[in-house]
């Protein structure tokens, strides 16, 4: 508030000079009240009503338009003795760390690799990063194209021009190909996030670093693993705290790629809430398992929030 | 001297570059292909005939048009709201002094953790107690309410840096808290509310499963691709037309406004420079 005070003084003779008078002041809760409706009244709609609304029905078994009934934790109990849902909650562990691995690692070795000519590889890098544009319906639909069975998909036509042919096959027909092709298509859009925030991480290295490197004889390889790479975790782990997020969450994806099959294999824990919910309409049920997506989510994000906790001034 | 890069490193890339468009190049090429032609491979261009016909029958076949408008109007109407109302909610918590002001502030820039999943069954539920379900509105109101989370952080983050002695001149120039908003701080967050308005139109434009869950006859562009992709629908030339389209609006806004999301993404990502 003292920074303020010559500054102040100043533009305040400028006002009287072109007389003006003071005007009567709103005071600051009235002002915080006003500006603020719009923003309490949809943010409590859309987030704080559903917010303790799904805690609520979790506790109920709710079937559609019928009758609701309390049931305590029985939705939970129900939900943790469910084969299919336990076998949802192995999927969502492997989809959600092969995704973030594979998109991180390559996202994060391409900035490096990039770091070394960021001129010249500035339009493979926008190549990359546009894909992170593109919507996860529109990815689905396009990964949907590779992996065809016949000889129309990409991936097998591929096989047999190689002379691999035999190995074609319906990649989205059986639990295990349909979940490694659905990790490879979510990687494919995540990785521009990464490739961002590393290469940006990478920039702030000195250049006099790598042309110290350089001199000393350092081939690529090596810069990029004793230089590079420890020197650029503040960009990769955002990014990874963000791939983990956004996967462990993702629905789009899923629903448009395989539907959570053949067999529901493919199906996460965002996905069977839906399932449950919405085809199923067991609404309790579908609830109680947002609420164990909601704890795991909250389990990831818990630095995060208590930075932003600590930040919120 | 200046470090020289080996050559091999930009070819890496560069063939990596290539490998990751090579499936829009796909969607891209069956769209103006023969269904025959897409049967046996889109990528035997020697064999293969190009046709229009994709793009001329879609629109006729699909209701393409609607969709494009539907979508339009949904993500325009989220991103005007949220340009609105996100600075104001930043700088009343950033300038104004009133009760539970760091309470609500820490709910409201925490809410970026929470799964769509956890909105949909209550506004469901509510939303077809009021008759709401097939109404734009159903859909614009979480978009726009969900997006506080983080628009409101961006905003506030980009005060952090805002000169103070700005405020105390308009104080002292007899401005109140709201005219101090409107004249002062307002045009200088224009970098800001852009930020904010490209994620949003991003965000709204790409979304699945609110749309699909809230609107049954006039459905956004994403909607209309899943509903067709799925295997009982032969016209694979059409769908890929419907997903050019769908795609290509985001990716022009993106492309053309890339540098300001650079922007956004940093500061909202909690790194600061």
């Amino acid at each position: 508030m003292n920074s303020g005070i010559s500054g102040a003084a100043m533009t305040s003779a400028g006002a009287m000079a072109a007389g003006r008078k003071p005007r009567r002041q709103v005071s600051q809760p009235m002002a915080a009240f006003a500006l603020l409706t719009p923003v309490v009244l949809l943010f409590g709609l859309s987030v704080i009503y559903p917010l303790f609304e799904t805690i609520r029905i979790s506790f109920w078994q709710i079937r559609g338009l019928g009758k609701p009934s309390y049931v305590g934790i029985d939705n939970y109990v129900r939900l943790f003795t469910d084969p299919t849902f336990l076998g949802t909650l192995w999927t969502t562990l492997i989809f959600t760390l092969g995704v973030t691995i594979l998109s991180v690692s390559i996202g994060w070795f391409l900035a490096m690799l990039c770091a070394f000519a960021p001129k010249q590889t500035a339009v493979f890098r926008l190549m990359i990063f546009a894909t992170f544009g593109i919507s996860e319906a529109v990815a689905g639909y396009i990964w949907i194209g590779i992996f065809r069975p016949g000889e129309s998909g990409l991936l097998n036509g591929m096989l047999i021009a190689v002379g691999l042919g035999d190995w074609s096959q319906a990649w989205l027909g059986s639990g295990t190909s349909a979940l490694v092709a659905l990790i490879v298509a979510a990687s494919w859009s995540a990785v521009g996030l990464p490739l961002l925030l590393s290469f940006a991480a990478v920039q702030t290295i000195p250049r006099t670093v790598l042309e110290a490197a350089q001199m000393d004889g350092a081939k690529p390889l090596a810069v990029v693993w004793y230089i590079m790479m420890p020197l650029s975790t503040a960009g990769a782990r955002v990014a990874i705290f963000i791939n983990l997020l956004s996967a462990l969450r993702a629905f789009d994806i899923i629903f448009v790629l395989t539907n959570g099959g053949p067999a529901r294999a493919t199906e996460t824990v965002g996905f069977f809430m839906y399932r449950e919910s919405m085809t199923q309409f067991n609404l309790g049920y579908g609830a109680a398992a947002t609420i164990v997506l909601l704890v795991a989510v909250l389990i990831v994000a818990i630095p995060a929030i208590a930075q932003r906790t600590k930040g919120a001034k | 001297m200046v470090y020289r890069a080996p050559r091999w490193i930009i070819i890496v890339v560069g063939i990596i570059a290539c490998l990751w468009v090579v499936p829009i190049i796909g969607i891209i090429a069956t769209s103006f292909q023969t269904p025959e032609s897409i049967a046996r491979g889109w990528w035997h261009f020697s064999q293969n005939q190009l046709t229009l016909n994709a793009w001329k029958k879609v629109w006729s076949d699909y209701p393409l048009a609607n969709s494009l408008w539907v979508s339009t109007k949904v993500t325009l109407l989220a991103t005007v709201l949220t340009m609105l109302t996100a600075p104001a909610a930043a700088y009343v918590f950033h300038y104004l002094r009133f009760p539970l002001r760091r309470t609500s502030l820490i709910i409201i820039i925490n809410a970026f953790v929470l799964p769509q999943q956890v909105v949909i069954i209550p506004l469901f539920r509510l939303w077809r107690e009021m008759g709401m379900l097939d109404n734009i509105w159903a859909v614009i109101i979480p978009y726009v309410g969900l997006s506080y989370a983080w628009s409101v952080f961006l905003v506030k983050s980009f005060l952090e840096d805002f000169p103070n002695d700005l405020i105390e001149a308009a104080r002292i120039d007899g401005c109140g808290p709201i005219s101090t908003f409107t004249r002062v701080v307002l045009p200088n967050l224009i970098s800001p509310i852009f930020a904010c308005g490209i994620l949003q139109f991003l965000w709204c434009w790409n979304s699945l499963l609110l749309p699909m869950l809230f609107l049954r006859n006039d459905v956004t562009l994403t909607v209309l691709l899943a509903r067709i992709s799925g295997t009982y629908d032969p016209n694979i030339d059409q769908q890929a037309v419907a997903a050019i389209v769908t795609a290509i609006v985001p990716l022009l806004v993106f492309l053309i406004f890339q540098r300001q999301f650079a922007v956004g993404n940093r500061v909202s990502s909690g790194g600061k420079e």
